[in-house]
């Protein structure tokens, strides 16, 4: 591969423009940002939802009396009718629901946490009360099954439960084979727990019925989805759907399909003809939507003496719910992260008695790769190489794959410009020969990732105001990575213009059809219909097709002439997508092109350098400093993608030290729902992240150079840190999280030895 | 005696309104609460006040802190009876009457210091008390001092980047 | 959560009243972070609430006093652990204090009250989907065969194995401190040792104070081990966690270097704050070593009884307890403390 030509920016000077804040912030710093649970129209009533506490059965009576009896209550209703509210459909069978079950329909209960009455009422306080009272009698199923051990879980192959081409297994040349004759060899299973997304926003909708038509501010990161899919649940055209999320408070993954309260909320708003706000109590939300399912992964990695790895077989087994298939993609990243010829996948799935799991930020690389990373570590030490130059060794230009080149491969240039901020050339390689002053005990660990440079078709609307200003309204959603502020840089640096001159509307579908914005897809997405319609502006103004253009002279130039405002919208497709995923978008459905394009393979990479500070006797790990660098292809926006990274950074953190998704094994459902027990690390568990880019433009992805970061932040924090405590202790560990009673020393010896 | 100016002589029964009066952000308010309900509803349902934020409604994340009397407290766990006669502060309260941004909320600008900004507004009045109270020596005491109020974007290290800058500059404007 | 009728009175006799008044629905509000958090979990369910914060008899804290450290019950958590005197002189106190919650929960929580905190056992919080015998007293323990990680392994019970969740009455269990309560018959006072009841065959009983008792003040006799004390707590984020293992030692060293007196609590670990007599025996009457330490610590836990998942906290609470008295030692002898 060639070396790259970056020039080591930092992330406030990209290339081509000065730095640009992030150009909601000030509205964020003073409180004035709206999200959707901030609306409160006139005549708005509140909603509460209570939930099943049984993990599986059905319902044979649900008591509310009590709850319609307290003052202020409106509407508790328990059933709503066929007609009134039908299924909006499992999103992997053509339909909008983030799980086919939709709950307020029949008696079944697949899981404890199922909303079984929604109700209505003047005040929020009044709404809890009434939720509270609402008891129900069950018959309960005789046990659950909510691990992927449990008795009752069934497992069934992926490939052939999804018989599409997306879901079969990889493989290339005879994995086994070169296993078996591979001089070291590593045989390892590898455990990911569940974890929930947990935005700081919680789940909330305000709906409104305006005549026929019905307004939904709702945080998603799918509008479109959810437009569509309430359309569908209560019959009625798309057109009378309007959703509007402007800022969403997180989503992480969270907000990317139609949640099951949205439904029967707007059915509740109709029938008593007021506004309606639904806020879902935080314990509810670890029921309410999707989660990272637990996973499990055997690895058999082969290397030869020289610390080439020969041969991969990775099989995975992941957790999905009893009523949809959710599924996995572990091997498509793990295939490709090396050059390996000789590689075998195999993915399964199991079925438990939980929601339908789901997205969560990479949601299936972090675990991969935290399986692949821990593992090509135990060769280093095995083949006494160091850890990055036996990365380095193993990279390669062309996809695995496809056999097809990479769009942009310069994951070298970061481990290579990460070890050398860190300082990793100091680092001696024997476990346990490192410490800090105070005698505890310091690990350097590296790990590299990659995620999939994704990207499908956007429209992208602007328009030129009589004074010169711009505005632009573009498909996606802006959950806090930054997409409004590289849309506001792309077009003041098109144009020469300031970007806080720019008005940027996003996630609005009585503007322009929305796409579901995840994927690390929504910048490559939604710049690439604003270069284009910048190109249609530029064109019907009459001005050149790039270089600076005086906005104001030219509103005024048309107003001079007595012409309206100049409007023009453009679409942008991916390479090889045709104008059929056009009309996807605009049903609201999904349409990511990616990795695999004519041509060429897309990815991100990046490489993760870290330390910890280890007290075995007390099971304590501390992350002082991480240092990551990225190649994401052309920085669109530098402020905000280096945020994107820190966060990535401080997610692998918790990650690996902290979030445990605690399935309840008697009564289902997860048990540490709320923010005291479902640990998201604090400030003082982060120490000093420095990020780096590479800052090469990817030359065929998009006319922009630009692939995605935010996902790619989190992958390879894990095992990096994994192998941190590895070279600390000594001591490897395979599951996640690795908390206090993995990391106490059994005894007084407790600097192992390489493997 | 009693607190006569929340109450009458003998107490109300249970679910009468009461008539509860504070002011927030310099300006008196007067609302009649239900008892149960917390100072984080009635600024955000009654008052239309919706910087403070609930992100777990118990405690547990910071996203609704607010000051009272100066204190940095939990909007969601004090019973909006118990602001009676004090004064709150809120994020809306902090900006100058022609926009100018609080020195601290410039910070964070500066800082990118947020990224979804949902939780922002719990962090600036927390991280303005815990400049106030003399806990932002170093990052390491910002870090502890700032650890009730959970990011889940992750924009941890601008937030400490951005208090200490405000309280650099607090610090040496005090002389 | 229920309607409750709500009253603020002005002196610490009308709140005795008004809590009498109330009868067995009613419950005083201090800072309001545990009780009202308890309501909207539908755990608590108060028919009346005596809101007490801002009783003149409850404020404020003296610590400057000859013979004894006096702590309004109503003082607030922030305030106490940030006292000068406190932090120099007693640093276990003021430790517990500072790693306790959040700062906005100790600027609400008062001292008094946080005494009184209750288990966050999932079971007991989660609500009617599983038996609690804190909530439905007879109704059996979901935690034994559960989740039962951050349970007690010392004073369990088979009705019930919740850890006692705070902080500061462990570390005031390690100085022999003071309650005096008043209430319907008067005043009276007890020792804080006293206050707790491990869960037995009553869970739901979890201290001794009569109906309509409140905690006026904490007080502690002045000491000399203050200065050898510590609080060290372990937990599962470097802050804003509750104590998986916790530890209050509170030492003096006599001229030769050998333990003189020493008081060792623990936290996390069991169902009430809880006192390590054994591991006091173990070190008293020779020098603080290494080897001292560790065979203390394994005394404090030598009638664990773990449960399923939370057999690491012997482990765990011995080498808390062992690092927590080396502390110690280093500060009873003047030493620098790392």
């Amino acid at each position: 591969m060639s070396a790259p030509t970056g020039r080591g920016s930092d992330a406030r000077s990209g290339p081509g423009g000065a730095p640009v804040p992030r150009i909601d912030a000030y509205e964020k710093v003073t409180g004035a940002t709206r999200y959707a649970a901030d609306r409160t129209p006139p005549g708005l009533a509140h909603a509460a939802l209570a939930v099943a506490t049984v993990g599986r059965g059905r319902v044979a009576r649900v008591e509310t009396a009590a709850a319609r009896a307290v003052a202020g209550v409106l509407l508790v209703v328990t059933r709503f009718e066929e007609h009134e509210l039908r299924p909006a459909g499992y999103r992997l069978s053509g339909g909008y629901g983030f799980q086919s079950l939709q709950p307020l329909l029949d008696d079944r209960i697949a899981y404890r946490g199922q909303p079984i009455a929604l109700v209505v009422a003047e005040t929020p306080v009044a709404a809890a009360e009434a939720a509270a009272l609402v008891e129900a009698r069950y018959e309960a199923a005789p046990a659950v099954a909510v691990t992927l051990d449990a008795a009752g879980a069934e497992t069934v192959g992926q490939a052939a439960a999804l018989p599409q081409p997306m879901f079969a297994d990889l493989a290339m040349g005879d994995a086994d084979a070169a296993f078996a004759r591979s001089p070291v060899r590593l045989d390892a299973e590898y455990d990911i727990g569940a974890q929930h997304q947990v935005p700081m926003e919680l789940l909330g909708t305000v709906v409104e019925w305006r005549g026929d038509d019905l307004v939904v501010h709702e945080c998603t990161q799918n509008s479109g989805a959810v437009r569509h899919g309430l359309a569908r649940q209560l019959g009625i055209a798309p057109a009378r759907v309007r959703v509007v999320s402007p800022q969403v408070g997180g989503g992480f993954g969270q907000k990317t399909w139609l949640q099951s309260h949205v439904g029967p909320l707007a059915v509740a708003a109709r029938r008593l003809g007021r506004p309606v706000k639904l806020v879902v109590d935080r314990t509810q939300t670890f029921h309410g939507s999707t989660f990272r399912p637990a996973s499990r992964h055997r690895l058999r990695l082969g290397a030869d003496r020289s610390g080439l790895l020969t041969a991969l077989v990775h099989e995975t087994r992941q957790q999905t719910s009893r009523h949809d298939l959710f599924a996995s993609d572990f091997t498509s990243v793990t295939a490709r992260l090396y050059g390996i010829g000789d590689f075998r996948g195999h993915q399964r799935l199991t079925r438990t008695d939980v929601q339908t799991p789901g997205f969560m930020r990479a949601p299936f690389e972090h675990a991969a790769v935290f399986a692949l990373e821990s593992a090509v570590d135990e060769i280093a030490c095995a083949t006494g190489h160091d850890p990055v130059a036996l990365r380095l060794a193993n990279d390669t230009g062309s996809d695995p794959v496809t056999g097809r080149p990479f769009s942009s491969r310069h994951l070298a240039a970061c481990l290579r410009r990460g070890a050398e901020l860190f300082g990793w050339a100091a680092r001696t390689p024997r476990p346990g020969s490192m410490r800090a002053a105070d005698g505890t005990l310091v690990g350097w660990g590296v790990a590299a990732g990659a995620y999939r440079a994704s990207a499908g078709p956007a429209v992208a609307r602007l328009r030129l105001a009589a004074d010169g200003r711009i505005a632009v309204e573009v498909s996606g959603h802006e959950m806090g990575q930054g997409l409004r502020t590289a849309i506001a840089r792309t077009v003041a640096l098109d144009l020469g213009i300031s970007a806080g001159g720019v008005r940027v509307g996003v996630g609005d579908t009585g503007e322009v059809p929305q796409h579901l914005t995840a994927g690390s897809w929504g910048t490559a997405t939604a710049l690439p219909a604003v270069h284009a319609a910048l190109r249609r502006l530029r064109s019907c103004l009459g001005a050149p097709d790039e270089g600076p253009l005086d906005t104001v002279a030219a509103a005024a130039e048309r107003a001079a002439a007595g012409r309206p405002e100049a409007v023009v919208e453009a679409v942008s497709l991916p390479p090889g997508q045709s104008a059929r995923a056009v009309d996807r978008l605009r049903a609201g459905l999904p349409t990511p092109a990616g990795p695999e394009y004519p041509g060429f393979s897309a990815f991100s990479f990046i490489a993760h350098f870290v330390e910890v500070r280890v007290e075995p006797a007390i099971g304590r790990v501390r992350v002082p400093r991480v240092v990551s660098v990225v190649d994401c292809g052309r920085v669109a926006s530098p402020v905000t993608a280096a945020g994107q990274i820190r966060g990535g950074v401080v997610w692998g953190i918790g990650a690996a030290l902290r979030e445990r998704g605690e399935p309840e094994p008697r009564h289902g459902g997860f048990h540490h729902a709320d923010l005291a027990e479902y640990l998201v690390p604090v400030n003082a568990d982060v120490g000093r992240v420095d990020v780096d880019f590479v800052d090469v433009p990817d030359p065929l992805v998009n006319p922009l150079g630009v692939k995605g970061c935010g996902e790619v932040a989190l992958v390879g924090v894990a095992p990096a840190i994994a192998n941190a405590i590895h070279h600390a202790t000594g001591r490897r560990h395979r599951a996640l999280p690795i908390r206090v009673e993995d990391v106490l020393a059994p005894e007084d010896d407790r600097n192992g030895n390489c493997p | 005696m009693t607190d006569t100016a929340t109450r009458p002589e003998h107490g109300p029964s249970a679910g009468d309104p009461l008539e509860v009066a504070f002011a927030v952000n310099g300006t008196a308010v007067r609302a009649a609460v239900d008892v149960r309900e917390s100072l984080l509803d009635v600024l955000r349902e009654r008052l239309a006040l919706t910087g403070a934020k609930k992100g777990c409604d118990h405690g547990q994340c910071g996203t609704c802190t607010v000051l009272v009397d100066g204190r940095r407290v939990l909007a969601c766990l004090t019973l909006a009876v118990q602001a009676r006669g004090r004064a709150v502060t809120t994020v809306e309260g902090l900006a100058a009457p022609d926009g100018t941004p609080h020195p601290l909320q410039q910070a964070f600008i500066d800082h990118d210091a947020l990224q979804c900004g949902y939780c922002t507004p719990g962090q600036i009045m927390s991280a303005l008390a815990c400049v106030a109270e003399g806990h932002a020596g170093d990052d390491e005491e910002i870090r502890e001092y700032l650890s009730g109020n959970l990011c889940r974007c992750g924009a941890y290290p601008g937030i400490v980047a951005a208090v200490r800058d405000y309280a650099d500059s607090a610090r040496s404007t005090e002389g | 959560m229920r309607p409750f009728s709500y009253r603020a009175p002005a002196t610490l006799a009308e709140a005795v009243a008004a809590l009498a008044d109330g009868g067995p629905g009613a419950r005083p509000l201090a800072g309001g972070t545990s009780l009202y958090d308890l309501m909207k979990l539908g755990v608590e369910a108060p028919s009346a609430v005596v809101d007490i914060g801002r009783l003149p008899e409850l404020a404020g804290f003296d610590t400057a006093g000859p013979e004894e450290l006096v702590f309004g019950a109503g003082a607030s958590m922030a305030d106490v652990a940030e006292d000068a005197v406190l932090r120099a002189d007693y640093p276990a106190l003021a430790e517990s204090l500072a790693k306790a919650a959040s700062p906005q929960v100790r600027n609400m929580a008062t001292v008094g009250g946080n005494l009184l905190q209750r288990t966050r056992c999932g079971y007991f919080r989660g609500g009617p989907a599983f038996d609690c015998a804190k909530r439905r007293p007879g109704s059996g323990c979901a935690a034994r065969g559960g989740l039962d990680r951050g349970h007690a392994v010392l004073g369990t019970s088979d009705a019930c194995t919740a850890a006692y969740p705070g902080d500061w009455a462990v570390a005031l269990l390690a100085f022999d401190a003071r309650l005096d309560l008043y209430g319907p018959r008067g005043a009276r006072t007890i020792a804080l040792a006293d206050l707790h009841r491990g869960p037995a065959d009553a869970p739901h009983e979890e201290h001794t104070l009569g109906a309509g008792e409140l905690v006026v003040r904490i007080r502690v006799p002045t000491a000399p081990a203050g200065r050898g004390s510590v609080y060290h707590k372990v937990r599962d984020r470097e802050s804003f966690a509750f104590a998986l293992a916790s530890a209050a030692v509170a030492l003096t060293l006599d001229e030769r270097g050998r333990v003189a007196h020493c008081r060792v609590a623990l936290g996390g670990v069991a169902t009430r704050p809880w006192r390590a007599e054994a591991a006091e025996r173990a070190v008293v009457g020779g020098p603080l070593t290494e080897e001292a330490a560790v065979r203390a610590g394994e005394a404090a836990f030598a009638d664990a009884r773990p449960g399923a998942h939370n057999a690491f906290k012997v482990r765990l609470g011995a080498r808390v307890v062992a690092r927590a008295l080396r502390t110690a030692a280093e500060r009873a002898a003047g030493r620098a403390v790392a």
